[in-house]
């Protein structure tokens, strides 16, 4: 195993002003007002309107696509077609390793479809209207293949191939094998045995959905894309190659993005088929999903199956660790995957001691929608199953789960704490955060009701969620699933710049889509500057032209409070360097004798010998020859930093190393009562709280928390992507995906018990994606609730009419749940 | 088949149009893209998320599922008749910047729109009023808590010992 | 998502607007639009003509007959009919079920007649009418018909309305003295997606003592099958039978006839069934509670 490397960040700064306050947010103003621009207000002249035709089979062979009658069609400008996409370009890069990297991936369906929905030719057309009507008269011609859709069957041999280059569906395969589980399992007093847990497949469905607006320029080569695409450098790595152009050529730009929750980082396949359109019509092209493509065609968050899980216990509660073996379901495409293979290891013990852990992880293609980054993402699953492991070993073992929890969760002294696979979890306390969660719900007064409600035809349950959301991940994780990945740490870029008159902006790399970046970022540099936030302009958006980026720049991850801020910091310091070394020159003094208050330089003591921003930039700008030349050769006023994580590179061979830098930590704490003859669930009560070091913001980092407990709430009881045994997605609409309304959502108790990390900056940790809390903590309760009927919640997802049939005993929901088993030495 | 074409005559945000939209034309285009009134947005096409909710003759209504032909007459207001575009911020949208009652901002418009016809029906809509007032009102990043809290201190029904957090 | 290419046409008065549905085969009938401009957009209705009838004032009154029957236009909103001091004071299980469909932006446009000529399984009212015996109007090429709601609902999104023809009002029948309304449905959420739905009118003649009142007469439909279907078995189980919770439910458990309801991913037909029979009982109990209240 690895050494990790722990390089502690050493603060400039006393404590700031602006950080830590809950300023009203600079976004704010033009959003009321419907002053926002987002990507589907963007209209260019000339553009064109694009359709996307789409299969309506799961697996099916393309043996004819005809676009005449649609190019016949007056105001149709042109068309495209898989087999055009793969003479035009190359085959998009993977970031697998054989066999799951010789899959042949393009823009658009090439020789067969691999999922309903996706697309296999375009319109491009005057109108959306006419482009949408044009499309209907594209003539596809299939011969339908054998399709599988779910990840167990899927990795069988026999099963039909969705890829031929792979050999078999399963992507890719690695075991994490840490400590000695084996060892464990034998010298353990108790082995708890579970059969099958399933993770469900679920979005979170941003409200605006990808809309792009894509103009390849002929004179300049200039591919101008004006899109919600989440993380454009990343996009740029897989479309330049793929399009042969230069990275360069792609210029992207945002301005506002209606939420993106991970979901729009994948959107490079039709951003790469806009561009081709726009090319071949000489016109923007301009496609805005309609949320019928975005549940059918963009991607879904992972699915997950564990099988065959072990877990050894000794009589006092300790728990010594899991096996596990997991089939992650990807979907139709590798694409983003198989990062999901080794981003759960950034959290493999959960929060807890176990030192003995084994995963044999798989990621598996099957016909149905690809996976993408979904908040969370592959995190929540593994976090989902640490959690009911835990709940099942207390259940079965007749422990009390609060006690259980602390008998095994890391201690607040242990910290910073390595984790068997080399993660270091860098601050916390999670026993004093179950007991806040606990005391939030006043937890007694339920167990009270719980008594009460005996007979009534309710049942009250009461169930504990504990995850983390690690942030800033180092990009050598990479070389766990690749080793071939030339990556390794982790940075971010910002431009901060003092302008003619003394103006201060901040360009940043990262691309918000609601995290309050312009707001933060500007508490940050106005308290590195003795400025007020209002002084500071951040521009909003992305622009490949205007800010400053590194190759993995963008808002995912739970990175901005250490990144995006450390860039920003950054940046901020050396541009008062520079106030400090002008204002030092001119009024005769030292850079540390002067002070920064108000948009003022001053010498400490002499108020009067000062010199204002606006001055100071003049001489920068206007009156140069008024500076000692090393001076004016020395200071521009306006600077790039990239923020670096201090990381090594993981040990490919161990699969271990530090994998993130920052481990936010929440405890959810729900109360569900059940309607026995239904199976309705309600939540009767709900408490958050959270860790993340230092909040800059605390109330921006509240509303993330209500965010993330929203999502979670919604996944566990209504939302669900499922198919048909067809292959047909069931829930293409918002009147079959069960979005969670206002009614539906309690209102959340929240608390922050702030521990600050000592890795980072300002002591923030990134925050805002959550560990899924809601999703362990709803099942938790649901668990409690069925306590005395031998139910087992072996499903991330409860509707009513399964709650319905775990309360009748029916064999359909337990899903081998109830194949639990406890061996005794 | 055809697309008929209508001549119509509508007050929006006070300022009278007369404009000619084709039959299949849906009111959130013609706000949208005949208007240049960009506020108004478009979330989910099927009638569900309410990011196209505007007022018509005094009532919330999701402008996707209405004709522009059908609007013919009427009254409309958008986010854009709240404030003035350079001026302060109505009470609404001032409560929901205290209460930090938006992240991403794309539902926000409608939001607005919904809980501004619901405090114009309703004296002082308390919290399940208010939640059930926006059901037709999805957000994704706020979990409506703080959207619920600002509408309320607008209403004047916070509860009283509410300290700007939840618990 | 877009619409279809489409002819709009607004007639001025019913007159014209059933001369409009006669002479277009394939014009339909658009009022509030909530439902039909969905099913436009997914293209899974292909109508040539959409002949606007919501701004008909003829097809916006309430009034009431001598007998006490309500006469509810076919356009008028959810709003205005759950706002409505007549209804709201006649029939107040109706004016309260309305004024929770869906949302308040869909009530403000949605309509009446539109709920119940869609023929949508899952529609609130399907199972109101039939429970409530209403009778319903309307008018074609060939003069004026009346139907019983329990007639009108031939399959799934299919009624006994004759192309041309159009749905001008709702006749709900008087409650009885001693007649309470029950309304339950079982909804994804805490009201989204029907998964079952029924409707109780009940009479209840009181008896001499606590626990002695019996049930007169019963009429419960369930909705959220193919089509809103009566419950004769349970009904006759009902009638002349206490009004007590132990009665009401060994009635209930005869609940389900002629059902059949959907499976699909909202829910399997087993537990859609199970459930009607829950609501089935539950609406009978607070047919019998309203009524006691």
């Amino acid at each position: 195993m690895s050494v990790t490397r722990i390089e502690t960040w050493q603060s400039p700064a006393t404590r700031p002003a602006s950080v830590g306050q809950s300023i009203p947010r600079k976004e704010d103003g033009r959003l009321l007002k419907g002053q926002g621009q987002f990507a589907d207000d963007v209209w260019m002249h000339r553009m064109g309107h694009v359709h996307f035709v789409r299969s309506p089979y799961a697996h099916a062979e393309i043996v004819d696509v005809d676009v005449s009658k649609a190019l016949a069609v007056e105001g149709v400008y042109a068309t495209l077609t898989g087999e055009e996409v793969r003479q035009l370009t190359d085959r998009y890069t993977q970031i697998a390793p054989e066999p799951g990297g010789r899959a042949k991936d393009f823009a658009m369906a090439v020789g067969k479809v691999r999922y309903q929905g996706e697309p296999v030719a375009a319109v491009l057309a005057e109108s959306r209207e006419l482009a949408r009507d044009a499309a209907a008269l594209v003539e596809v011609e299939y011969a339908r293949l054998p399709h599988v859709l779910e990840a167990v069957q899927a990795a069988d041999d026999e099963s039909p191939r969705i890829h031929t280059e792979m050999g078999s569906n399963v992507g890719w395969h690695g075991v994490y094998d840490f400590g000695d589980v084996d060892w464990a399992l034998e010298r353990a007093d108790h082995v708890v045995r579970i059969p099958r847990l399933h993770f469900h497949r679920f979005s979170s469905t941003p409200l605006e959905c990808n809309a792009a607006v894509v103009h390849w320029d002929p004179g300049t080569g200039t591919i101008q894309i004006d899109s919600n695409n989440q993380m454009p450098q990343f996009a740029a790595l897989f479309m330049a190659p793929a399009l042969g152009v230069r990275s360069d050529q792609l210029m992207f730009r945002s301005q506002d993005i209606g939420g993106a929750f991970g979901l729009k980082l994948t959107s490079y396949t039709y951003l790469t088929a806009l561009a081709l359109l726009s090319r071949k019509a000489g016109r923007p092209a301009k496609w805005t999903e309609y949320r019928h493509e975005h549940l059918i065609g963009s991607c879904h968050g992972n699915e997950r199956t564990f099988l065959d899980i072990e877990v050894p216990v000794m009589a006092d509660g300790e728990i010594l660790g899991f096996k596990a073996n997991a089939l992650d379901d990807v979907g139709a495409f590798m694409r983003y995957e198989p990062l999901g293979g080794v981003i759960f290891s950034q959290v493999l013990p959960g929060c807890y001691r176990f030192k003995h852990l084994q995963v044999d992880y798989k990621s598996v293609v099957t016909n149905k929608t690809p996976v993408g980054p979904n908040r969370g993402y592959s995190r929540l699953q593994h976090l989902w199953l640490v959690e009911r492991i835990v709940d099942l070993v207390a259940a079965e073992l007749r422990f009390d789960p609060v006690e259980l929890r602390k008998r095994n969760y890391v201690r607040p002294e242990e910290f910073p704490y390595t984790t068997p696979n080399g993660c270091v979890y860098d601050s916390g306390n999670y026993h004093a955060m179950l007991d806040r969660a606990l005391e939030l719900v006043d937890a007694p007064r339920w167990r009270a009701a719980q008594q009460a409600a005996e007979g009534t035809g309710k049942r009250i349950g009461i169930g504990i969620g504990s995850t983390l959301d690690s942030g800033t991940s180092n990009f050598g994780q990479a070389r766990i699933i690749n080793k071939n990945l030339p990556f390794s740490g982790n940075g971010e870029a910002a431009i901060c710049k003092i302008d003619l008159q003394g103006e201060i902006s901040v360009a940043l790399g990262t691309v918000p889509q609601g995290q309050s970046h312009e707001t933060t970022t500007a508490q940050v540099v106005a308290d590195v500057l003795g400025v007020t936030p209002g002084e500071v302009l951040v521009r909003p958006g992305a622009d490949s032209a205007r800010n400053a980026y590194v190759a993995f720049s963008g808002t995912y991850a739970s990175q901005f409070a250490v990144t995006g801020i450390g860039a920003a910091l950054g940046a901020a310091e050396r541009v008062k360097a520079d106030l400090l070394t002008v204002a030092a020159a001119v009024l005769e003094s030292t850079p540390d004798e002067l002070l920064l208050v108000g948009g003022t330089v001053s010498v400490e003591g002499d108020e009067d010998r000062a010199l204002t921003f606006a001055e100071i930039a003049n001489y920068v700008y206007a009156n140069q020859g008024a500076l000692p030349p090393e001076v004016a050769d020395a200071v521009t006023l306006n600077h790039r930093h990239v923020y670096r994580a201090p990381f090594g590179v993981p040990d490919w061979k161990s699969k271990s190393g530090s994998l993130t830098l920052t481990y936010a930590s929440q405890i959810h704490v729900c109360v569900v009562e059940i309607d026995e003859e239904t199976g309705q669930t309600r939540i009767l009560d709900y408490s958050a709280v959270d860790e993340c070091g230092t909040p800059i913001n605390p109330q921006v980092v509240e509303g993330q928390v209500h965010g993330a407990a929203a999502h979670g709430i919604a996944a566990a009881l209504q939302e669900t992507l499922d198919y048909d045994e067809d292959g047909q997605l069931l829930n293409g609409t918002f009147w079959d995906y069960h979005v969670v309304s206002c009614p539906d959502t309690p209102m959340f108790k929240t608390d922050n018990l702030p521990c600050p990390s000592p890795f980072t900056p300002t002591g923030s940790k990134g925050m805002g994606e959550g560990g899924g809390a809601p999703l362990h903590a709803v099942c938790s309760a649901l668990q409690d609730a069925l306590r005395d009927t031998g139910a087992v919640v072996t499903d991330s997802h409860n509707p009513t009419e399964r709650v319905w049939r775990l309360l009748n005993g029916d064999e359909r929901a337990a899903d081998g749940g109830r194949g639990i088993t406890v061996t005794s030495r | 088949m055809s697309d008929s074409a209508h001549p119509i005559e509508v007050v929006v945000n006070g300022e009278r149009h007369e404009s000619v939209v084709l039959g299949r034309q849906l009111l959130v285009h013609y706000l949208r893209e005949t208007l240049g009134l960009k506020g108004t947005h478009i979330g989910c096409d099927s009638g569900n998320c309410g990011a196209c909710t505007v007022i018509v003759d005094g009532k919330a209504v999701k402008s996707c599922m209405q004709l522009a032909a059908q609007a013919d007459g009427r009254e409309i207001e958008t986010v854009e008749s709240l404030s003035e575009p350079l001026g302060p911020p109505d009470r609404l949208q001032a409560s929901f910047t205290r209460h930090h009652a938006l992240q991403c901002g794309y539902c926000t418009p409608g939001m607005l729109m919904s809980a501004t016809a619901l405090l114009r029906e309703q004296e002082a809509p308390g919290e399940d009023e208010i939640r059930r007032g926006l059901k037709g009102n999805i957000c994704r990043c706020t979990g409506y808590v703080n959207i619920v809290r600002a509408v309320q201190d607008v209403a004047g029904t916070l509860p009283e010992n509410y300290d700007g957090h939840t618990a | 998502m877009l619409l279809p290419e489409l002819e709009y046409t607004r007639p001025e008065t019913v007159e014209e607007a059933v001369a409009a549905l006669a002479a277009e085969r394939n014009a339909r009938v658009l009022a509030g639009g909530q439902t039909l401009l969905n099913a436009l957009k997914l293209r899974i209705v292909h109508p040539d003509v959409l002949v606007d009838v919501s701004r008909l004032e003829e097809l916006r009154q309430v009034a009431e007959e001598p007998d006490g029957t309500l006469r509810l236009g076919a356009a008028l909103t959810y709003d205005e009919l759950a706002g409505n001091a007549l209804v709201r004071q006649r029939h107040p299980i109706t004016a309260a079920m309305t004024s929770r469909i869906v949302d308040r932006q869909v009530r403000a446009r949605g309509t009446l007649g539109g709920n119940v000529c869609l023929g949508d399984p899952t529609s609130n009212f399907p199972p109101l009418l039939v429970a409530l015996d209403a009778r319903l109007v309307a008018r074609g090429p060939a003069g004026t018909r009346e139907i019983a709601a329990e007639e009108f609902y031939l399959a799934p999104y299919m009624t006994a309305l004759e192309p041309g023809e159009l749905l001008t009002e709702v006749l709900l029948p008087p409650l009885a003295d001693g007649e309470g309304v029950g309304y339950e449905s079982l909804q994804v959420g805490i009201d989204s997606w029907a998964l079952a739905r029924a409707c109780a009118l009940v009479r209840v003649e009181p008896g001499s003592g606590e626990g002695s009142a019996t049930i007169a007469a019963a009429r419960v439909a369930l909705g959220c099958g193919p089509v809103p279907v009566r419950q004769p078995a349970m009904e006759a189980a009902l009638i002349g039978g206490l009004a007590t919770r132990a009665a009401i439910a060994a009635a209930a458990k005869l609940a389900g006839e002629a059902f059949d309801p959907p499976a699909d991913v909202h829910a399997t037909a087993q537990y859609r069934t199970a459930m009607a029979r829950v609501m089935a009982r539950r609406a009978v109990i607070s047919a019998v509670t309203t009524k006691e209240a």
